[in-house]
């Protein structure tokens, strides 16, 4: 497995917010609200953080994976995309589409 | 080499002879130069105290032995170069980073522009890309669109890892 690119597994995630808190270089924000969900069988409703957005600044991440490392629920993995190369700042900065993993497109 | 170091702490106005005379006494091979801040991220401490602790490394040619001497200056320390030429890049080096002038030495910039700010390495300079910038951490996952939190209201509030408290005050 190539350290290339730190992919998102989007259903994974819980919008807990570790890995933006712990990444040294401060490039991963992240977005989210709470929903209501009944479960059949439940008596109250449970609250679940749903995923807005979720973006990694290429300009910024040093490919340390800590944000790897610290995920609770293994959603955010080493990939083997292409190393990125662009003219343009604005196009490092890769929300949850670009960051799928290569083998799931 | 020997596992266990030899230090040895002189006075700044000591730091040239007493290189001098371990270089005289056999160790006359110049490993390197550096240097340490002990300043403690005190805000009342001024400048003028003592701060950086400047360290040199110097060995016997056949490494069986070898020396650290070292000493707590604030801005000013002799250079060492009349007696080894190969610490000037060190000390132009120390001299960037931690802000040392070293007289009688090459007064060049190494690798930063001169135009850019204080020392970097010195614990009171403040990185600016981590106070300018909000930390994106700082945001709680479970805020509803009307300001209220969704439970755990009186968590503490998170705060960035790894820096000082006094650089958030503002």
């Amino acid at each position: 497995m190539k350290h290339s690119f730190i992919a998102l597994i989007e259903d994974k995630c819980t919008s807990c917010m570790l890995c933006v808190r712990e990444c040294p270089a401060w490039c991963i924000t992240l977005d989210s609200h709470t929903v209501e969900v009944t479960e059949e069988g439940a008596r109250r409703p449970r609250k679940v953080n749903v995923l807005d957005s979720f973006e990694i600044d290429y300009s910024l991440c040093m490919y340390c994976g800590v944000c790897i490392d610290v995920c609770p629920f293994d959603a955010l993995a080493w990939d083997e995309h292409r190393a990125l190369v662009t003219a343009d700042r604005e196009d490092m900065l890769l929300g949850i589409v670009e960051l799928r993993p290569s083998d799931s497109s | 080499m020997k596992q266990e170091f030899t230090w040895h702490k002189v006075d700044a106005g000591q730091w040239f002879t007493t290189i001098g005379e371990q270089r005289d006494a056999g160790f006359t091979y110049f490993d390197f130069l550096t240097g340490v801040d002990r300043e403690s991220l005190d805000p009342d401490k001024s400048d003028s105290q003592l701060q950086v602790e400047v360290i040199a490394h110097l060995a016997k040619p056949d490494l069986s032995d070898s020396i650290f001497v070292h000493t707590c200056v604030s801005e000013e320390l002799d250079s060492i170069t009349d007696l080894f030429q190969a610490a000037s890049w060190h000390e132009r080096e120390c001299a960037e980073m931690y802000g040392i002038a070293f007289t009688g030495g090459d007064s060049r910039s190494l690798l930063r522009h001169e135009t850019l700010s204080r020392s970097p390495l010195r614990k009171s300079t403040v990185l600016a890309a981590r106070v300018l910038i909000p930390w994106p951490g700082g945001a709680e996952p479970q805020i509803k669109e009307d300001g209220r939190k969704a439970g755990n209201s009186s968590r503490r509030r998170q705060r960035p890892p790894g820096v000082p408290e006094n650089w958030l005050k503002s």
